[in-house]
């Protein structure tokens, strides 16, 4: 891929993100502002992960998972969850890198590592082995239909991001949401980059496995890579793009192809067929 | 996912089926349409979009990050429901049923609690004088709340009421006397 493009393509997936976050940070305030019903809910009404757009649901397919495993399925559920499925069967575990709200934060999180690590402040870099994620993914849909309480609403960054941002758009202050956000964000900062991500996000590991056919992928041509580590270094999941070694986990950002200095790698349909 | 991931799924979703039941949050009032208690909390996925479009801003969430923090309630006393039934239309997975907003809909299918009176409270009722405020609000008319008496004392009909609470928000602030409680049971 030439250079050129990956930069453009860098910038559609920063728009797509900016669009999102918008949604999750706007429609509360937008909300609050016109709670008279003056706001066209009909048009448009939630935020990334619960959202409605012109009569069409696109509902995260972890909460729904959640509620159809507890036996709170309604009819109708299954239909407002199948836009997102079939994206995420088709584009593997793209929301963590294009959608997820929290990756404004996380971005911030890793700058404040590389300003730690040029202050000569050491911060760990823990990695935990992958089967993790899935225990977790048990644990919260276990625990959803033992408790009958959707404990993945309680745990997973883009639904507490999105009631925090009701919260503040409301006047009710920051509240609990915030601090298990603030407690997962400490943990990337100090812990494991982008840890939460990797190793313990009960979405991106359902992601994971709902896309682990997924046709498209990180493709690298042996002959122009000069083995410089680039791609291995910005990518946030601990995926290795310059080994081949990409997996279930990527996130599809294209953080690797776009700073690939030889245009080695690209992101494209049949990608991990070599 | 290899084999190893395969069994920590499973052994994570067994040790998840093993957490203890906790007590379930009945006594709150939830929104109109919501299912009965136990199985809106299996439904609800603390989306917020119920409180987002909820006019009166009678629908909030609490505050904390317990089990119960994904779930809607109602604060009748500050803000009642004026049985818009925008949030029940807003619900993605059918926590709250959806309900038409018309009246027969509205009289016959929100059961969001009933009123609970305190007659030593009660103006009317204890002699303090006529009030009349909560059948003056009330949008169900005599099904639900009835004037009797010289002192025009209420008389509520819990089966006639949906529990939208207007009863609740307009009795008076040295009163008190009218409160919007849980149905026994949980019945919605």
């Amino acid at each position: 891929m030439t250079l050129r493009r990956a930069r453009r393509y860098v910038r559609v997936r920063r728009a797509v993100l900016a669009a999102s976050v918008l949604t999750v940070v706007g429609t509360p305030f937008l909300a609050a502002r016109f709670a008279d019903r003056s706001w066209p809910s009909g048009v448009f009404v939630g935020a990334t992960g619960a959202a409605r757009a012109l009569g069409v649901e696109l509902l995260d397919p972890l909460l729904t998972a959640g509620v159809a495993l507890s036996g709170g399925a309604r009819r109708g559920l299954l239909v407002a969850a199948l836009p997102v499925l079939l994206l995420v069967v088709v584009l593997g575990r793209f929301f963590c890198g294009w959608l997820c709200p929290y990756l404004p934060l996380l971005a911030v999180s890793n700058a404040v590592r590389w300003a730690l690590a040029r202050l000569g402040i050491p911060t760990l870099d823990l990695r935990l082995p992958g089967w993790i994620r899935f225990a977790v993914l048990g644990v919260v849909l276990g625990g959803t239909g033992a408790l009958g309480v959707q404990l993945a609403t309680l745990v997973y960054p883009p639904a507490l991001l999105a009631r925090t941002a009701y919260r503040l758009a409301f006047g009710l202050g920051l509240g609990g949401a915030a601090v298990v956000v603030a407690v997962v964000w400490l943990f990337d900062t100090t812990v494991s980059r982008a840890g939460f991500c990797r190793s313990l996000c009960p979405g991106g590991a359902l992601f994971s496995l709902l896309g682990a056919r997924s046709p498209v992928g990180v493709r690298r041509v042996a002959s122009r890579c000069t083995d410089c580590t680039v791609c291995d270094v910005v990518c946030n999941l601990g995926q290795g793009p310059m080994t081949d070694r990409v997996d279930a986990g990527c996130e599809r950002c294209g953080r690797c192809v776009a700073a690939c200095p030889t245009g080695a790698l690209s992101l494209s349909f049949e990608g991990r067929r070599r | 996912m290899n084999r190893r991931g395969l069994l920590a799924l499973a052994a994570g979703a067994v040790s998840g089926l093993l957490v203890r039941r906790s007590p379930s949050a009945a006594g709150e009032l939830r929104p109109p349409g919501a299912l009965p208690p136990g199985a809106f909390e299996r439904a609800c996925i603390g989306c917020v979009r119920c409180a987002e479009v909820c006019p009166t801003r009678a629908i909030r969430f609490p505050p904390g990050a317990g089990l119960d923090a994904g779930h809607p309630f109602l604060a009748l006393r500050e803000s009642a429901c004026v049985l818009c039934m925008a949030c029940t239309e807003a619900c993605p997975t059918g926590a709250l049923a959806r309900i038409p907003p018309v009246p027969e809909r509205i009289a016959a299918e929100v059961r969001i609690g009933v009123p609970v009176l305190d007659r030593k409270a009660c103006l009317p009722w204890s002699g303090q004088g006529v009030c009349r405020l909560c059948a003056y609000v009330c949008p169900l008319g005599t099904a639900a709340v009835e004037l009797v008496g010289p002192q025009q004392a209420p008389l509520f009909h819990p089966e006639g009421c949906v529990g939208c609470g207007l009863c609740e928000e307009a009795c008076p602030e040295e009163a008190r006397a009218v409160r919007i409680r849980a149905r026994p049971g949980g019945e919605a």
